[in-house]
């Protein structure tokens, strides 16, 4: 039998995530989660644990939660990348049962995610995927993911693809690809996407560019953030484009494509970057980068 | 006045319908989960549905300023297809659960056979796991009998009657189903069950107390004003205002709110924004201008 491929510690994520949840919950709903999850230890049963998972808000609420600096840091130690942050009681608690879901066989762990998955309403998807990078088994979730990736679903589709490890771990390029796609489609923001420059490929690059031209055809905006991602394969055949942005786009995309000569050796782009040397300047000095033009274009 | 519908089955009525609900004064409303007119040959299907009713639907109301909940449950009527009621009963427990579904129901007898029998007991057995109430739904044929029977089935599963509400009733039925405790729920639906002129009559002989009005609004020939029409007329005949309020509005949510999945709060000050999407779609179709209103503003465009 294969062994199991854990993305992190059950126990200790168990443990952080209670203790998180402790400060919150009513006793009352406390004592319920406590009676739910020791029923699950007692004795499997899948009926327990669906209706558990799904009543949570009945029980314990909805109730916002603020994260402070340490317990993020903790969440970081926890499985890199890993980040509550947002996450409301009922989204934690959520979190929290599917941790006991029984995971020595694969096909059926994989096989009960989608099921759940299946049944879910829009927030118990957003708390299933949003759990990907704590769940064990991870390469028997990818497609999974890549069908949550099809949702119009905004709540749903932000767990997936903002703040989440998992899809840069373990997608391949063609899902991964539809991802960036996708956030760039319904508008998302793309730095928050975890660690999305090493998964930055040509054929990302070029149907960015493509639906640039999209865009640009009829007579709308393109998000500066696509830059990002052509930046490292930048040569004679985006050099129109290049120019394009430069010369017609609002502030932010001239920023980003300058940035994006900026962070490549090709020669055109470096002519370009030399006819704006107030715009280099900045980029020299940080200014300019990535994660501002993103929070700016986001705001 | 604010109206509860604690039973129409929305899925099948029109964004028409829905505008003069919210008109009318209809704040908010029950879905039962129920069979569709024909029988579904597939558990997915019921799958789809229930997931509709959580989803979809509960979206569709909120953009005309309507709450929507739901409860779910096997009919009687599929019950007898036991093969499929297998699967169902083991789609059950994923879905009872979940937010804004308030009850398990509407379960019951239809022809009183032993496979129906079997379905209503396990599903009793299911809402008292939970810690939910029931909604029965009682036979229109042989009417009488099928509601002491599905009463005294409650009783015998350990249900408390506070939790239960027996649905459809008549003239037979309702003395049986308060003195027992139960709550007693009135269909307002034209031809086969009660009329709006009998209702007045009944809430005049046994009072406000633990008696619900509803429409059962469905596919068929139906009125989704059952309720605020219902209560004009008590009104008119001189049935006081906090009794109409009672049959009309509280005590629907007074029993389904012991569910723990709905109160007040939840439709007080709910703004209606039309803009707003569910998995894409829209309420809209393309020209057409979204309302957005406010807790105090309409904008009519
Ligand atoms: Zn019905």
């Amino acid at each position: 039998m294969q062994a199991t491929t854990y993305q992190t510690d059950l126990k200790q994520a168990k443990d952080f995530l209670y203790a998180i949840i402790r400060e919150s919950a009513t006793a009352e709903g406390l004592k319920w989660l406590d009676q739910q999850t020791h029923k699950l230890e007692q004795e499997w049963n899948y009926r327990t644990f669906y209706f558990s998972f799904s009543s949570v808000p009945r029980f314990l609420g909805k109730a916002t939660i603020t994260y402070s600096k340490a317990t993020l840091s903790q969440a970081r130690e926890l499985r890199s990348g890993f980040s509550p942050e947002g996450w409301d009681l009922t989204q934690l608690v959520r979190t929290y049962i599917l941790l006991y879901l029984p995971h020595n066989n694969e096909a059926e762990y994989a096989q009960t995610i989608d099921r759940m998955c299946e049944t879910a309403d829009m927030y118990e998807q957003q708390a299933i995927y949003a759990a990907l990078p704590l769940l064990p088994h991870p390469k028997a979730l990818t497609g999974r993911t890549a069908e949550g990736i099809r949702t119009n679903m905004t709540n749903v589709f932000d767990a997936i693809a903002l703040q989440n490890p998992y899809p840069a771990d373990y997608l391949d390029q063609e899902a991964w690809n539809q991802l960036l796609l996708k956030a760039v489609f319904m508008g998302r923001p793309l730095y928050k996407i975890d660690r999305a420059d090493e998964r930055a490929n040509p054929e990302l690059a070029r149907m960015l560019v493509d639906f640039a031209h999209e865009r640009w055809a009829a007579h709308r905006q393109i998000s500066p953030e696509i830059w990002r991602f052509v930046a490292p394969y930048l040569g004679e055949q985006y050099l129109s484009e290049l120019e394009k942005s430069i010369k017609d786009g609002q502030p932010l995309e001239v920023e980003a494509a300058l940035l994006a000569c900026a962070q490549n050796t090709y020669s055109g782009g470096r002519t370009l970057l030399e006819q704006h040397p107030d715009f280099r300047q900045r980029i020299q000095k940080g200014d300019i980068n990535w994660n501002s033009i993103g929070e700016r274009y986001n705001a | 006045m604010k109206f509860i519908d604690p039973h129409i089955h929305v899925t099948s009525r029109t964004t028409d319908d829905y505008e003069a609900m919210q008109a009318a004064g209809i704040v908010a409303i029950i879905e039962p989960a129920f069979w569709l007119g024909q029988p579904r040959t597939k558990v997915g299907s019921f799958q789809d549905y229930f997931n509709s009713l959580v989803g979809f639907e509960r979206f569709r109301a909120s953009q005309f300023g309507i709450k929507h909940y739901c409860t779910i449950g096997l009919n009687s009527k599929e019950a007898n297809n036991e093969r499929l009621a297998e699967q169902v009963m083991e789609l059950l427990p994923l879905y009872v659960g979940k937010e804004g579904v308030v009850a398990v129901g509407e379960i019951g007898y239809d022809d009183q056979t032993p496979a129906e029998d079997k379905y209503y007991r396990m599903q009793l057995e299911l809402a008292k796991e939970v810690d939910m109430p029931v909604m029965i739904h009682t036979p229109h044929r042989d009417k009488k009998r099928g509601t002491t029977r599905s009463m005294d089935v409650c009783i015998e599963h350990g249900l408390k009657p506070e939790m239960v509400v027996v649905d459809h009733n008549n003239e037979e039925t309702v003395q049986e189903v308060l003195d027992r405790g139960f709550w007693a729920a009135f269909t307002i639906y034209p031809h086969t069950k009660m009329g709006s002129e009998r209702m007045v009559d009944i809430v005049k002989q046994y009072g406000p107390e633990r008696i619900i009005v509803d429409s059962a609004a469905d596919w068929g020939v139906s009125d989704p004003l059952a309720v605020p029409k219902t209560a004009k007329l008590m009104l008119d005949k001189g049935i006081p205002e906090e009794h109409v309020h009672q049959v009309c509005y509280q005590n629907a949510l007074a029993a389904y709110s012991q569910s723990g999945q709905m109160k007040e709060s939840d439709w007080e000050d709910v703004a209606i924004d039309q803009r707003e999407k569910y998995s894409g779609n829209s309420v809209l179709r393309g020209g057409q201008t979204p309302k957005v209103k406010g807790s105090s503003d309409i904008v009519e465009n």
